[in-house]
């Protein structure tokens, strides 16, 4: 998906500017593209009177009328009753190194058949795929492609496991739901890139069918959250508690945004209480801000202040605290904290080479904690 | 096209004014009819062309339409008339008054081809009643998904908005017209014509949040509406003034009004206070009361789009020529 597939107007059927009104022609309706949403019943939601609903999925609660849509664009009451419009609407499929969610404490080396619908439950003001994530199912160019053919595509593509990214997937939760199940019957994996801005219900049952979670957690203030993500903070702490109280593997990755959401008290605090929350084994990844989207008036972070993150993780007592989006840089690669050795050495997305050998330090037997096989 | 009086039209109602009043005191032209519905409860097209004919008289003080619409619009100017249709049949913009208001366009000189009537989606249109029509011969109808049509391809970041905006406004049409239906909105308290553009982007769910205030006012302010936009009319011929947007017939009533103004913020007002209108009538409470007032019209008028305290004027029209 890119944004010319998108931007379907651009490709324009045969503009004619000189004479009056451009020259126009309906999309077929049977295409692609066109507004042909599921019909899908959503599962979390209660019905009101007058044919209202309250979606209970997030924490936004968006109360509808007839017609509406909430928050995310991707749910719609109809008549009362409320529906999912991207489950089996696939708008992105790709097989990705399980790196580049990133994940590194999970099969390392692999790749993850890598899926997204349209759809977001959050406005992050330095989204990295808003042709995406802040669009409706009918703006953006989709394909049926039902759990089954999601969780065979993965075996047939040698992918051990099916990331739900790019976008948000807690709004394609019904889809990610019925995904996991059915990769998990042929032996896939699922593993859930998230902002964690999801209620707690949901995410209980979807914790019962998936295998990791790498939440993006983008700042630590809730006037941060209010401003330039649109979202509030308190619940997505509460998602971290609940995935590390879990059996269910745990990262969370830290966008480092200069003078909005880098400051040294509040990097502090942020992996104080992760440690304390998720304990020091949790992998921490402090990722570099490039400028996109709505936030183009920032410069890219100056390494040295993901450093500097990266230290005072370490001094918090974390434990495996990384560096992204900048590659080639010592801290892409796992340090075991027995002896200092590192254990695997990664370059960019690529596994350079490994010591672990069933999950502990080829050189002093250390634990390395993580989903390795 | 408009003729060179028309031209000389439009000079005349600049110089009284950025939104046509002689005094240089915004306008708002109330134009009510009961003649309006027929007894099988259609609308009969002729008292709705002479509720358009008056109205806009009133609004420019140009008794000929050819003068009033030539002291909106410019000479060759292509003409979107933006309406909101996702209520489907039961309460959008309707059908017949878009057709008026197109007649009347046409009428003061526009070429039907250079009219266009528009929305999010050609199949929202086809669900409220509209023939979609793409030809070039006549008025056209079609929505922002229409192939040729789309999104604009660069986002425009103003303010606290980025959206895409529909390239029928910013390609299409030089001048813009928001035809609008007055309903209750359970989160902004109030839908008419400033809030009829978060239909001419591509992200309107995202702008919900606190009471819409100030997402209303500032995809407004932005350059693709603001310069463009030169008539709001507002269809109160039914109102939904309670749980709106959706249509609920127990909480609509048969106002059989059309607001006509130049100034955004002020013709708003006057529908909110239609609105309150009806609600006092049918013992609810006012949106204040209910803690949820457009306060996104504080808002516009604090940044300089429009004003609340614009002269109304409030006709009748009979069911008589």
């Amino acid at each position: 998906m890119n944004r010319r597939s998108f931007l379907r107007g651009a490709a324009g059927a045969g503009l004619a500017l000189g004479a009056g009104l451009p020259a126009v022609r309906l999309r077929p309706a049977a295409s692609p593209a066109g507004p042909s949403p599921s019909q899908v019943e959503a599962r979390y939601y209660v019905k009101l009177p007058d044919r209202e609903i309250e979606c209970r999925l997030c924490p936004r609660s968006c109360r509808l009328g007839d017609k509406e849509r909430g928050y995310c664009g991707v749910r719609e009451n109809q008549g009362g009753a409320y529906y999912t419009l991207v489950y089996g609407k696939a708008c992105t499929l790709n097989v990705d190194p399980i790196e580049k969610k990133p994940f590194f404490h999970v099969l390392p080396g692999t790749t993850a058949l890598s899926m997204a619908t349209a759809g977001c439950n959050v406005n992050c003001k330095f989204c990295q795929n808003w042709e995406i994530s802040q669009v409706r199912p009918e703006q953006v160019d989709h394909f049926d492609l039902s759990p089954e053919a999601a969780a065979a595509k993965a075996v047939s593509s040698g992918c051990p496991s099916i990331a739900y990214t790019y976008s948000e997937p807690i709004v394609f939760f019904e889809y990610m739901y019925d995904t996991a199940r059915q990769a998990r019957s042929r032996g896939v994996r699922s593993l859930v890139v998230t902002g964690g801005y999801v209620n707690p219900g949901p995410l209980a049952d979807l914790l019962g069918v998936v295998d990791a979670v790498k939440v993006d957690l983008k700042g630590f203030s809730e006037g941060f959250y209010k401003a330039y993500v649109r979202g509030a903070l308190g619940p997505v702490l509460e998602t971290v508690r609940a995935v590390a109280a879990s059996k269910v593997w745990l990262e969370v990755v830290y966008l480092v945004i200069p003078t909005l959401n880098d400051r040294p008290e509040d990097l502090r605090a942020m992996a104080r209480w992760l440690h304390d929350t998720a304990g020091p084994d949790v992998p921490v990844h402090f990722s570099r801000f490039h400028p996109m989207y709505l936030m183009k008036n920032l410069p890219p972070t100056p390494v040295s202040t993901l450093e500097a993150a990266r230290e005072t993780a370490l001094a918090q007592g974390l434990r495996f605290v990384y560096i992204g989006n900048v590659p080639g840089h010592e801290a892409e690669s796992t340090v075991c904290p027995g002896c200092r050795q590192t254990v695997i050495r990664r370059l960019g997305y690529a596994v350079d080479t490994s010591r672990l050998k069933k999950g502990q330090c080829a050189s002093c037997g250390t634990a390395i904690p993580g989903i390795w096989a | 096209m408009a003729s060179a009086g028309g031209r000389r039209g439009f000079d005349r109602a600049r110089q009284k004014g950025h939104h046509g009043s002689a005094m240089g005191r915004p306008r708002v032209v109330v134009v009510k009819s009961s003649a309006v519905w027929t007894p099988a409860g259609t609308l009969d097209p002729a008292v709705l062309a002479r509720m358009f004919a008056r109205g806009l008289a009133d609004l420019t003080g140009e008794r000929d339409s050819a003068q009033a619409a030539a002291a909106i619009f410019r000479p060759g100017e292509r003409v979107g008339i933006k309406v909101n249709t996702i209520g489907g049949r039961a309460i959008s913009t309707r059908p017949e008054v878009a057709r008026a208001l197109a007649a009347w366009i046409a009428g003061g000189g526009t070429a039907g081809r250079d009219i266009l009537v528009w929305d999010r989606t050609s199949r929202e249109l086809r669900d409220a009643g509209y023939a979609i029509s793409t030809g070039r011969s006549d008025v056209r109808v079609f929505g922002t998904d229409a192939g040729g049509a789309g999104y604009e391809n660069s986002l425009t970041d103003h303010l606290d908005v980025g959206s895409l905006f529909s390239r029928i406004l910013t390609e299409f049409v030089d001048a813009s017209v928001s035809l609008a239906i007055l309903k209750d909105h359970g989160l902004a308290g109030l839908t008419a014509g400033m809030k009829n553009y978060f239909g001419a982007i591509h992200n309107p769910n995202k702008y919900h949040d606190d009471g819409c205030d100030p997402f209303v006012a500032q995809v407004f302010d932005a350059p693709p509406v603001k310069s463009r936009h030169r008539l709001t009319v507002v269809d109160a011929l039914t109102v939904q003034f309670h749980r709106g947007p959706s249509y609920h017939a127990r909480w609509a009533a048969k106002f059989g009004g059309l607001i006509f103004s130049r100034d955004p913020v002020a013709a708003d007002h006057a529908g909110w206070a239609v609105l309150e209108r009806l609600r006092r009538d049918a013992g609810l409470p006012t949106l204040e009361a209910e803690g949820r007032e457009p306060s996104y019209l504080r808002t516009a008028e604090r940044m300089g789009l429009g004003t609340s305290a614009a002269e109304v004027v409030e006709t009748v029209v009979g069911a008589g020529p």
